[in-house]
């Protein structure tokens, strides 16, 4: 599935998209810089309450290529700036973080 | 100054671990940062020295002035204005317990002329120059001359593998970048250059994944815990990738400990961003095919990883 696709479903607000014809293969869910890098697969969407730049390193050193946070979180101006540097989607959910992993999920995984 | 380095590492080995406080010019003459660029530049005269720590109350280390920032008030300032407007802020110092080949490190990585040395309560003892060094060591020898090949390897501040016992060649090394640990944002940027280093050289996806999530963990662990800048090097093999992760930092006083998963030192605020998991250690075994750690309280962290290529 693409990003595309996901992104139809409305529920979710683009901070920066560098591409959206991306393929998405799996999610996960974490906090936890190291936990993440354990168990994170790749092609993934990664949703977190984190905010701060380093998630981009993150992210990029797991390849998940698209961040989610939840409503009421906001990133921070220098993780938007190096999301473009090194090519992450950014988004933001209308929900909290629960109800938006289900909706994620439904759309990756649901009948 | 390159024929000085030249012998200070020809003596390297015979003296190395000799202690800086044994060296330094103790007690150095201080200035506080109220004081005027005139007044200093009057020291500098007498004392015919070219750089002052500047210390506030209980001569706790606030920055250095040397004769480069004299020549910039010069140019651009006033000689009434305060020691505190021209200053270097960002001072490296040395502590009286680091060894002469930490000094050697030092003065190579930072060319500084010289370091404010200070004691465990971080008061300043001394100040230490390559001169200090030279003078000190002629005394000790009166002459010297080293012609052994052999040792040249060693003076060369090559590494001898821990893991397979064999030398990693410095003139090998296929990566390196240096660790900037003032700044916990900066994490991974190493390890990211170190990903795209590896993608160009075409090795598989899953190997880069995992020594790039170790490098990281590494990078991770020198921002947040050592108090030291650190270095990363990456040795392309063959057959393996070889890394090595070094920080001159505070040590680890039970590595056993730390190597447990959840085991953590990290401050709440490094905990609130999503570090200090106790998962480092943990993560850098876990994704290296051989790991092995060295180190020590006040002596730093050298970290050695080993990933093959072959699948």
């Amino acid at each position: 599935m693409t990003l595309k696709d996901i992104l139809k479903h409305g529920f979710l607000e683009s901070i920066y998209i560098f591409n959206d014809n991306i393929e998405i293969k799996n999610g996960y869910v974490g906090d936890l810089l190291s936990e993440i890098m354990r168990n994170s697969p790749s092609s993934s969407i990664w949703i977190t309450h984190q905010t701060h730049p380093n998630i981009i390193a993150v992210a990029s050193i797991v390849e998940a290529n698209t961040i989610i946070i939840p409503i009421d979180f906001d990133f921070e101006i220098e993780t938007i700036e190096k999301a473009k540097e090194n090519n992450i989607n950014l988004l933001k959910s209308k929900y909290d973080i629960f109800k938006t992993v289900g909706l994620i999920y439904n759309c990756l995984f649901g009948e | 100054m390159k024929s000085d380095n030249k012998l200070l590492e020809k003596l390297l080995d015979v003296f190395s671990n000799t202690k800086i406080g044994e060296i330094m010019t103790s007690p150095p003459i201080v200035v506080t940062p109220e004081i005027t660029i005139k007044q200093v530049k009057d020291i500098m005269k007498i004392k015919k020295i070219s750089g002052l720590p500047v210390v506030k109350k209980g001569l706790k280390l606030v920055g250095i002035i040397s004769i480069e920032d004299i020549i910039n008030v010069l140019e651009r300032g006033n000689l009434n204005d305060n020691v505190f407007k021209w200053m270097s802020k960002n001072v490296i110092s040395l502590n009286e317990n680091n060894t002469l080949s930490e000094f050697i490190d030092y003065s190579q990585k930072y060319k500084y002329g010289r370091f404010p040395i200070i004691n465990e309560e971080n008061k300043v003892v001394g100040i230490i120059t390559k001169y200090d060094v030279i003078t000190w060591l002629f005394e000790k020898l009166g002459t010297i001359y080293i012609h052994d090949e052999r040792r040249k390897k060693v003076l060369n501040q090559e590494y001898t593998s821990k893991l397979t016992g064999e030398i990693l060649d410095n003139d090998k090394i296929s990566f390196n970048f240096e660790i900037n640990y003032n700044d916990i944002q900066k994490i991974g940027i190493g390890a990211t250059k170190l990903k795209a280093f590896l993608k160009s050289k075409n090795i598989n996806d899953s190997l880069i994944r995992k020594i790039s999530i170790a490098t990281y963990e590494a990078e991770a662990n020198v921002v947040i815990h050592s108090d030291s800048y650190g270095q990363i090097y990456c040795w392309d093999f063959e057959d393996s990738i070889r890394l090595l992760i070094k920080d001159y930092g505070k040590g680890i006083e039970n590595v056993e400990l730390a190597m447990q998963e959840g085991f953590s030192t990290a401050s709440e605020d490094v905990r609130s961003q999503g570090f200090g998991a106790g998962m480092g250690l943990p993560n850098m075994k876990r994704f290296s095919d051989k790991m092995t750690i060295i180190s020590e309280v006040g002596k730093g962290v050298t970290i050695e990883m080993m990933f093959y290529k072959g699948d």
